[in-house]
């Protein structure tokens, strides 16, 4: 009989666990600036995705992909984050490709595709910081884009105007000769959906 | 047999290790600065490059078809994960990614086969516990106490429910941070290629603290969610190991060799038999083999060459006489 009641209670707490998943809120806080790996899936899908495999970050070639403790709550424990001002996403598609878990989906490593789905992000200029804005003609920022003129385009002396195509891959904020960076990407943590 | 096991529990571990250094080559290539790294990171570079250098030709792309962990890893290309990693996803995202169900089916498979053979023979936790549990025979000899609990073997199944409940209401992997092979592989990429151990260490050194003082592997035996997967994908497995009663002395070794304090004696392996050959390997009469059977056999009796079997005959051929 107890065997009995056991597997009763397996299957009432399964169906209450179906049950709570399906009505879940999306109440995902940010307090952290920090970016997902490219292709990501939203904040939320993404998190249920994740399976803390640590692929990601070990594909990486350029090694911008960290992972978090505790600092930003238990629920992105071990997941994959970028920081573009330590070291940046230099957009090579390998870790959509090696994840398993389907929480960083593949992306061909072509500019349309990389344009059309990775949205990392989006840079913004703090005009009063950038050398551009105060008379001294920088443009570095624009160098390092790798979708120059599409995402980011340069006007009087050389000041920066990014574009809606940009996918907030960071390298601008990286490579920002200004302290603190007059350039930096603000994380879009809706970014795909399935 | 038990060798071999050795052998391979210990070459998974040794592939953790090296993976990551393996890593760390690669970004120090894809860089194109050798000239620029520090002494201790040219001595990666080189070392990796001499291992490595006879199978590929180009490590930026090739290394590529071998990643990750025991958790999650990509073994020559071909994606393979831990069955408790789909159930965790599932039960945190309410839905199937069937791309990912599909790189858990060869561990699926083999485990209705083998049963929990992941258990004894790849997890690189278990290569630990083992020789942590040699540690606890060997502290208990000295005269400490070493705990030695029998719990509930059930614990592991609620253990594996509350996980997928908490994974339901938190809708995040929760097994993640509960399953040691799983945070072993992951501590062991952070130390070598990031900057440290990582919170999950401390579960980890704790689960040790466990084994050692509450119950003899403990963790495995009663709480671990993995386990339980496994336990209940190998409850019908085909490679059952069985005893051969006419060649049993009745030596108990068996018994006191299993760190999951099954009774091979009784022929009473169960699901939760972890096809680990210790007692196969014990056995001085080799009464202990592997056999293709999809159920136990039942008790069948004390074993033909020790004392207890011989006075029954003795008496039987008596009462004949008699």
């Amino acid at each position: 009989m107890r065997r009995r009641t056991f597997v009763q209670s397996l299957v009432a707490s399964g169906l209450v666990t179906l049950a709570s998943s399906k009505g879940q809120a999306a109440n995902y806080q940010v307090s952290l600036r920090f970016l997902r790996p490219p292709g990501s899936l939203s904040e939320e899908e993404f998190l249920s995705r994740c399976i803390r495999c640590g692929k990601c970050g070990e594909v990486c070639p350029n090694r911008c992909i960290k992972y978090f403790g505790m600092e930003n709550g238990l629920s992105s424990l071990d997941t994959p984050y970028i920081i573009p001002r330590e070291q940046a996403c230099i957009l090579c598609m390998k870790c959509g490709d090696i994840c398993p878990s389907g929480a960083i989906q593949p992306i061909e490593h072509k500019a349309e595709p990389i344009i059309e789905k990775v949205k990392m992000g989006k840079a913004r200029v703090d005009t009063t910081l950038c050398l551009s804005y105060q008379g001294k003609t920088c443009g570095v920022c624009y160098r390092a884009c790798p979708l120059q003129d599409v995402a980011i385009k340069t006007g009087m002396l050389e000041q920066p105007h990014v574009l809606e195509a940009c996918v907030g891959c960071g390298l601008c904020e990286r490579s920002c000769i200004q302290i603190p960076q007059a350039i930096r990407i603000i994380p879009n943590h809706d970014r795909l959906e399935t | 047999m038990n060798k071999v096991r050795w052998l391979v529990l210990s070459s998974v571990f040794a592939m953790l290790v090296l993976l990551p250094f393996l890593h760390l080559y690669q970004s120090y290539e894809a860089a194109h600065a050798y000239d620029l790294l520090l002494p201790n990171e040219k001595a990666i570079s080189d070392s990796m490059e001499w291992l490595t250098s006879p199978f590929i030709k180009d490590p930026e792309k090739d290394l590529n078809q071998l990643k990750g962990t025991t958790w999650s890893g990509t073994l020559f290309g071909y994606k393979m994960s831990d069955p408790l990693a789909v159930v965790g996803q599932i039960a945190a995202s309410g839905s199937v990614y069937w791309p990912f169900l599909l790189t858990a089916l060869i561990p699926i498979l083999l485990s209705i086969v083998f049963g929990r053979f992941y258990c004894g023979w790849i997890c690189p936790a278990t290569l630990i516990y083992e020789l942590n549990d040699n540690l606890a025979t060997w502290l208990r000899k000295v005269g400490l106490p070493i705990g030695r609990r029998k719990l509930d073997k059930r614990v592991k199944y609620l253990v594996l429910l509350v996980g997928i409940v908490l994974a339901g209401l938190t809708g995040t992997v929760t097994f993640a941070a509960m399953y040691p092979p799983a945070i072993i592989g992951r501590e062991i990429y952070y130390v070598i290629a990031l900057n440290g151990f990582g919170a999950g260490m401390i579960f980890f050194l704790l689960t040790i603290l466990f084994d050692l003082m509450v119950a003899q592997r403990g963790f495995c035996r009663y709480i671990c969610p993995g386990g339980a997967v496994y336990s209940l994908l190998g409850r019908f497995r085909l490679l059952r190991i069985k005893r051969d009663v006419s060649q049993c002395n009745d030596c108990a070794k068996c018994n006191v060799v299993c760190q999951f304090g099954l009774d091979p004696l009784r022929d009473n392996f169960s699901q939760e038999c972890n096809n680990c050959t210790a007692c196969i390997a014990v056995c001085p009469t080799d009464a202990l083999s592997f056999t293709v059977n999809v159920k136990d056999i039942d008790y069948q009796g004390s074993g033909h060459l020790g004392h207890q079997y011989r006075r029954q005959q003795e008496q039987n051929s008596e009462k004949e006489l008699a």
